[in-house]
Formats: structure tokens, sequence, C-alpha cells
């Protein structure tokens, strides 16, 4: 007999906390040499906090796809271990900010309950987002040379991890309303067609925006980022080609520019293109990030085992537990565990794609797949920069990487998704009391 | 709108396959690599936290020690400087050479070879401890040499003939392996190289020193006896040139054993031609010239010795007229040797005609205490046929009680020996003495040069030869 999706997703999230709890033991025995209560009580913690939002989940979105979640548990467990692992003061940080995520997440669920709500309010989530961006350009603070942090009551907050939920929420919305406008020709430019002039106010004011954040932000990843869940949203909208190279000409010429006037996205570049002569300076960190991944080989050390830390207790990579956290992993456990975590993403973005996929109406199916989209590229930009396959850029490890930010927004981006699943669940192929349930929502 | 978002997965799980294929680029194709670059200060320091083993002189006393100091392990030498050119040196800043270097996975633990322990730490994933590297060099005989050259510029090397064991290398001037990164500058500057392995990496004219081997083939290939007539005038005329005696002497008839005693370039220049190019060349190879010799080093710190062109060694079978094999076989020419490979000629006679490989390490003792692999001496060249080399063994002796070697006796122990001086065209000498001893049952084979004297190879290196084989022969115990 099939489990249901509710029990399917709770026995992954068994095994996601076996391994969690094993990992975890593994680092305390490593570093305190014994295993006592204290390390089991912090994996049991780890683990309820999950069950509880499998109940939430359970209770509200029985119907919702059972994979994310657990994929979601491996990787904040394989991040917070080694979190704890490289700097132990701030695993208890990390752990409170999961918490907070995990407050968040059941707000968002119980709150929305469901996803079609969002699209009512698509202007004022919008503006939200690009309020949150243009106040991190007026009052941010500037850490490692990117200007993407806002301190403020006592907290670190980086607003461009939830300006990029918001501005998915809202593109998917408008897109889905305008998308035949968009996608009928009124005249050619050189034999090219296209749409009417004032469909691409929108285009240019992400472009502009993208370059905003390049020149003032100074980091790469956000504005390509952006740039590419406003690309990507367009192509999957109208199915329009024009658009994506429209948009990758307009974000190239904006990257050059940046290269030439912005010296810290200059600096990334031509440490990207040769990081040798700059070892001891600006390419030290990309350096000993390469052989911190090195050093793992086919296997690894083992989860608390490998060197990370110098005897003065400095990480190899300076801010090796967040934008760095992968190559921590990659370090501890080899080639093998490294793309076990690659593909633990690749899972969940494909989760999020297939939702898209299946979901019954078109503000679904951006909604997923601009999600996905985002949280794929992410993973892709910032792991290609600590492996040297494109320039490095302050962006962080979802789920993974230190950050109260980055967790809380992508269990967000979670609960939304699970909310989208749920409903083509339902209307696909769900009994007539959860259609009256789900209309009821609405 | 299906086909287009399924479109940009698939460009997603290229981007993602484009990670992989990266990563195991890193980790797998080229991790020694990255492991290896001088900048990995990852892969130093992680060394670094390995407790290197010792390396001991073959008294049992160490040479470089470890210490530790705030999580890190340090070199130390107890004994102060002890042949700091072999041994090499273990910087964080400067990189590993020498025995450091060629040692070094044992010294770290990282050998495989280390038995079963080693594994068990591997896998429990523990911090390998180095194992200990006990060598042959006899710490009282390099002293004795360390103090025969202080001074002067030059090298002694002494092995033992019959198994091949490196008893001494000395190089002056020296310095101090404790100082190393701060003298760096002054070192690596100095025009008398003080970091150069002169023993092993030095290229010298081998002079009168060389008529040992040019003896050899002669009396091997049956040209002639050490009994064999001769007749100096002073001059061989050969090939439109000629062939003179050091100081312009003649010495008038002559024999070949008087040849050699007393050095006369004309007798060898003729044994030269009587050769040919072809056969002396051959005998050189059989003494090992032509090839680095085999002692475990790392790349250009042993040099192979034979006749160099401005570009370097060049090939055996390189073009040379009667003149030049004339000159050859009085060890001038384009000839350039080692003391290494000149010890090995001596220890070659010495050794009833048989070069043995030359080697340093004695034992590799595991940190469990056990020794996991002890030297094998193993025979390298055969340089001539026994019956040859008790002929020469003899000839060498007389150089040493009638000859230009005088100043090579000892008391009760008779040394064999050769002596050699290439002037060189600054009005300087370069002087050779190559030697072994006890003549009848040899236990060192030797080889002194010190640049730039104005002393003769009988004068300025026999006695230093003769104090360190004094030093050597007294010991309780030799490899």
């Amino acid at each position: 007999m099939a489990l249901s999706r509710r029990n399917t997703e709770l026995l992954f999230l068994v095994i996601a906390g076996a391994v969690s709890t094993m990992a975890y033991v593994s680092v305390y025995a490593g570093r305190y040499r014994e295993i006592n209560r204290v390390s089991l009580i912090y994996g049991l913690i780890f683990v309820a906090i999950f069950i509880v939002l499998h109940l939430v989940v359970r209770l509200v979105l029985p119907q919702a796809d059972p994979y994310l979640l657990p994929v979601t548990a491996l990787l904040a467990a394989v991040g917070l271990t080694e979190i704890f692992r490289i700097k132990p003061a701030l695993a208890l940080t990390q752990g409170q900010w999961l918490l907070v995520g995990a407050g968040l997440f059941v707000l968002t669920v119980l709150v929305v309950r469901d996803h079609m709500k969002l699209d009512r309010y698509r202007y004022l989530i919008g503006a939200v987002g690009l309020t949150l961006l243009v106040v991190t350009i007026a009052l941010g603070t500037t850490v490692n040379g990117s200007k993407l942090w806002i301190h403020a009551f006592g907290f670190s907050i980086q607003p461009s991890e939830f300006a990029k939920l918001a501005i998915v929420v809202f593109l998917a919305g408008y897109l889905d309303d305008k998308k035949v406008l968009l996608s009928v020709p009124t005249h050619h430019v050189l034999g090219v067609p296209l749409p009417a002039a004032k469909y691409f106010g929108p285009l240019l004011v992400m472009w502009v925006m993208s370059l905003a954040m390049l020149v003032f932000m100074k980091d790469f990843g956000m504005a390509l980022l952006f740039m590419s869940i406003f690309v990507g949203l367009m192509y999957m909208a109208t199915s329009r080609i024009v658009y994506v190279a429209l948009g990758g000409g307009l974000f190239a010429a904006a990257a050059a520019i940046a290269v030439v006037i912005v010296p810290h996205v200059n600096e990334r570049f031509t440490v990207w293109l040769n990081p040798w002569p700059h070892a001891s300076t600006s390419g030290y960190q990309l350096l000993q990030s390469l052989f911190t991944i090195a050093d793992g080989g086919i296997l690894g050390a083992g989860f608390g085992r490998g060197y990370l830390l110098y005897v003065n207790h400095q990480p190899v990579v300076p801010e090796l537990q967040t934008d760095f956290i992968f190559s921590a992993i990659a370090n501890e456990m080899g080639l093998v565990g490294a793309v076990g975590i690659i593909l633990l993403f690749l899972l969940f973005t494909w989760r999020g794609f297939r939702i898209a996929v299946w979901a019954p109406d078109g503000f679904s199916k951006l909604l997923a797949a601009g999600l996905a989209m985002a949280f794929g590229l992410q993973t892709f930009i910032i792991l290609g920069g600590v492996t040297r396959l494109i320039p490095l850029t302050g962006i962080t490890l979802p789920f993974v990487s230190y950050g109260g930010s980055s967790i809380t927004a992508n269990l967000m981006l979670v609960a939304l998704l699970l909310m989208v699943s749920h409903r083509t669940n339902v209307v696909r192929e769900g009994t007539d009391l959860e259609r009256r349930r789900l209309a009821e929502r609405g | 709108m299906n086909k287009a978002i399924s479109r940009v997965f698939i460009i997603g799980v290229v981007l993602f396959m484009a990670l992989v294929i990266n990563l195991t680029w890193i980790m797998a194709v080229r991790a020694n690599w990255f492991s290896d670059r001088p900048q990995n200060k990852l892969a130093l320091a992680k060394e670094m936290k390995i407790e290197r083993g010792n390396i001991l002189g073959f008294d049992g006393s160490t040479i470089a020690g470890s210490v530790s100091r705030s999580g890190y392990y340090y070199r130390d030498y107890p004994q102060g400087t002890l042949a700091p050119q072999l041994i090499g040196y273990d910087s964080l800043r400067y990189g590993r050479t020498g025995i450091e270097a060629a040692m070094n996975d044992y010294l770290t633990g990282q050998s495989t070879n280390l038995g079963v322990q080693s594994w068990v730490d591997k896998l429990l994933g523990r911090r390998p401890q180095g194992a200990s590297v006990k060598l042959t060099l006899v710490p009282a005989v390099q002293k004795a040499a360390q103090k025969a050259l202080s001074g002067q510029r030059g090298a002694i090397i002494a092995l033992d003939p019959k198994t091949g064991a490196l008893i001494a290398a000395a190089s002056a001037p020296t310095y101090d392996p404790a100082n190393l990164d701060d003298q760096w500058a002054r070192l690596s500057a100095d025009g008398n190289a003080p970091l150069l392995s002169r023993s092993t990496q030095g290229l010298y004219v081998p002079g009168s020193a060389f008529k040992v081997v040019t003896a050899a083939g002669g009396l091997d290939y049956g040209k002639v006896t050490p009994r064999t007539p001769f007749v100096d005038t002073g001059t061989y005329v050969v090939f439109g040139g000629k062939v003179t005696n050091y100081g312009g002497e003649v010495f008038g008839p002559n024999d070949f054993t008087t040849a050699l005693t007393l050095s006369i370039n004309t007798t060898f220049g003729k044994v030269g031609n009587l050769l040919q190019r072809k056969r002396l060349v051959a005998t050189m190879q059989r003494f090992g010239f032509y090839q680095t010799p085999p002692l475990p080093l790392p790349a250009g710190e042993v040099v192979p010795s034979g006749r160099y062109g401005a570009k370097g060694i060049l090939p055996p079978d390189a073009f040379m007229d009667p003149l030049a094999v004339a000159w050859a076989a009085v060890g001038q020419e384009k000839l350039l040797a080692t003391p290494l490979q000149m010890a090995l000629v001596a220890a070659g006679v010495a050794n009833g005609g048989v070069v043995m490989k030359p080697y340093y390490a004695q034992q590799v003792i595991a940190p469990s205490g056990t020794v996991v692999q002890r030297a094998q001496p193993q025979q390298w060249k055969v340089a001539m046929k026994p019956a040859v080399a008790a002929q020469l063994n003899t000839m060498m002796q007389r150089v040493v009680t009638a000859g230009t070697g005088t100043s090579a006796a000892l008391q009760g122990i008779q040394v064999a020996g050769k002596t050699g001086t290439a002037e060189k065209g600054d009005g300087t000498n370069l002087a050779w003495f190559i030697a072994f001893a006890p003549a009848n049952d040899p236990k060192i084979a030797i080889a002194v040069v010190i640049e730039g004297t104005q002393s003769t190879g009988g004068e300025a290196a026999a006695p230093l030869a003769a104090e360190v084989i004094k030093t050597a022969l007294a010991q309780t115990a030799l490899p």
C-alpha cells in the first residue's frame, strides 16, 4: 500500500533526523572527545522543530509535496552541524534563528493558508519588496565590500533575502495578468517582432534596479539573481525567447559597466580570472577556499575531522561559516558528500519546478517556478563562486549558511511552495470535501 | 507555459552538472596539484600540526628534532650545524630541501609503508605521527669533516665502500639551520653559496684524481700493466697539441705505477690514447659518470658527472679528438665531477671493482618504535675486474707511502689515495684527494676538495682526508 503524502514526509523526516543527529554527535565527539546527553538533546530539539512543522502541514496542507520539508531539514542540519564545528557559539544563534524561521513558516501557513490570496495584494507586496531594496541601498552597512546588511534593534538583517520572495510574488501575478499583451508583437525592430513599448517599462525598471544593486550594493550575485528571476519569469510567462536575449544583453552591459566603475566588483572579477598573482591579498579567500575543497578528496576526513581551524581557532577560509560553508562541507564530506549536497539542492529545485508544471493556473505556475528558480539560482551562484566557476559574490547558501535572514526567508519560501502544491493536488485529485475547504479559504 | 518552465529547469540541471564536474576536477583530478601549491597555507599548516619524525645520526643521537610551540611543531637542532646542506631545511616560508623533502612522507607519517597503526590512524581520522629516520651519517665523523673544512671553501664526503652507506657529507661555507628564516636574505645572496650542497651538487674539474679512472680502464682493457715502461720528456705531442706536467717537471723513464705515484701527465695522456675515446668513456660510465648517482634526494640536489659543454652535460658519444682524449685522461678538458662521484671512484677500487649504490637511510622507525624499513645495500656498477682493483689498490698505496699523497699517511693505518691539483685561470688551485682505508680491508672511502687554495692536493686536501679517516676508524661502529 502506498504511503500517504504526509506519512512519506514523516518517514523521510525521521531518516533526515537520524542522519543529522549522527552527524552532530560525530562533531561533538570530535570536539569534546565524549558523547553525552547535551549532544543528544540538541539533536532532539532540532528533530522536534521539524516534527512541529510536519504537524502544521499535516493539519493545514495535507496534500502538499512530501519531499521539500525533509530536504530542508537535512540541509539545515548539515549547516547547523558545520557551523557548530567551526564556531560553536554561532550554532546556538543559528538554532534560535531556525526557531524564528519555523515560527514564520507556521505563521505564513496559518495566515495565508492559500497563496491565491496573495495575488490580490500583489502591488502592495511588490512595493514592500522594492522598498526593502531601496532601504538597504540607503541605510545599509557594508560587510566584506558588499552593502547587503541593515543593522537595526541589535540585529543584522539582509533584506534582499525577503525582497527576493516579494518580487517573485509580485512578478508572478503581474506577468500572469499581462502575459498575452507581452507576447503579441505590435511592431518590428530590425526584423525582430516586439510588443508595445509601454510593456517594456517593468523590464527597464528591473534593469535599473539591478544596475543600482551592482553600483550601490556592490554585489554582482544579488544583481544577477534579481535580473535572472525577472528575465526567467518573463520567458516562462510569454514563452518568448526575445526577452531572454534582451534581458541577458542588458545585464551583460550593466555588469560590464560595474566592472569598470565599481572597484569591489572589478576586484572580484580580476581575482576570478586569475587568483594566483593575488594569493596573499584579494585572491586569498578564493584560493584558500579551493585548497580547502581540494583537501577533502574523494571521501573527506569526516564530520568534525577535517582541518578547518588553525591553532589560533581562526578558520582556514575567512567567512567559512557563511558564504564559504560549502568549502567546509566539501572538506569534511569529500567529493561524495559534496555532490550529495548538490543533488539535495537539485532535488529541492526539481520538486519546485514539478509543482509549477502541475499547477492548474498561471499565477500558481509562475509563483512556484519563480521560487524554485530563485532557490536553484542562488545555490548555483554561491557554489559556482566558491569553486571559481563564476566570480565570487557575497550570497548565502540556502538553509546551510550561517545567517538569520537566509534561513528565515527560505523557510517562508518552502511554505509558499507547499501551499501551491497542496492546492494543485486538491484541484487535480482531491476529494469534494477538500475542494470545498479550499474554496472557503479564498 | 509548461514547455518554457521545463526548459528553464533543464538549464538549471545543466548548471548543476557544471558544478559537479568542476568539483570533481578540483577534488579528484587536481587534488594533489592543489595540495602542492606553495600558496596553500592549509596544507603546510596541516603538516605542521603533525609531530614531525626525528632525523637521527648513526649513533642514535638526534640531528633534527621536533618541538611544539603553540600547537605547531618546529624543527630544532640539538647538535647545532650538522650537515645542513644534506639534511635540508623544513621551513613554513621557504619549503623543504634535502632529506627533509626526500623523506617527507615518512617524517610526516603519511607514507603507506608505516605499518598497520598508520592505517588504523587514518581510518579513525587521527592525526598521524611522523616516523623517525635513522641515517648512516656518523655525527662524530661529520663533525671532524666540518672542522677540517672550517674557514675554507670545499667539500668532504665519505662512504662505506662495501655498502655505499654515507658516513659524512660536509660542505663549506655552511649555515645554521635553526636561523634559516631570519638569515634567508643573506644566505641566498651570498656569493660563496652556503646553501649549496657541494658534495653532491658541486661540479669541479677532477684533475689528477681522475687518473684512477684512466688507470682502471688501461689495466682492465689490458692496454697497460703496473710495470709497463714509459719515457717522459716533459711534453706529449699529440694531434697538433701537447700534454705537459704540473709545474713543468720532467720525469724521464718511468713505469705505470710510478706514473700514478708521481702523477705524470704525459704517461696518462698516452694511456688515454691507448684506450681511445670509446673505451675511456665506457670506463667512466662503469664508475657511474654520465648518470645521476642514485642517492635519493630531490631532483637537482644530486647531479651527474661527465664532460660538460655550455648547455650542460654532453652525451657520452660526443666527438673528442686525440688531444682532447689525452687531456681528459689526466682529468682536465671538459671534465667536471662531484665529490660524491669521486668518492664512488675510490670506493669502487676499495670494494674489488664493485661500486655500491650510495644511500643515507639506515632505518625508518615508526612512532611505535618498530623498524619498518631497513637499508638493503645494493650493487650499482662493476667498474673493473677484482684482480685489476687489487693492482690499483697497491698502486694507490704507493701514492701515500712514496708519492704526492704522503701527508695522508697515518700511524698504523695503510691509506690508499690519489691527489689532484687543477689550476684555475685566476692563479688559485682546486685541491683534490680521494682515498680509502685501511687498504687491506677498506672501511671508508673519501673525497676531499678545497677551492681557491695556493697549495696542491697533496698539501691542502690529503691531510684533511687523513684527519677524517682517523676519526672514522676510531669509531666503535660504522655503517
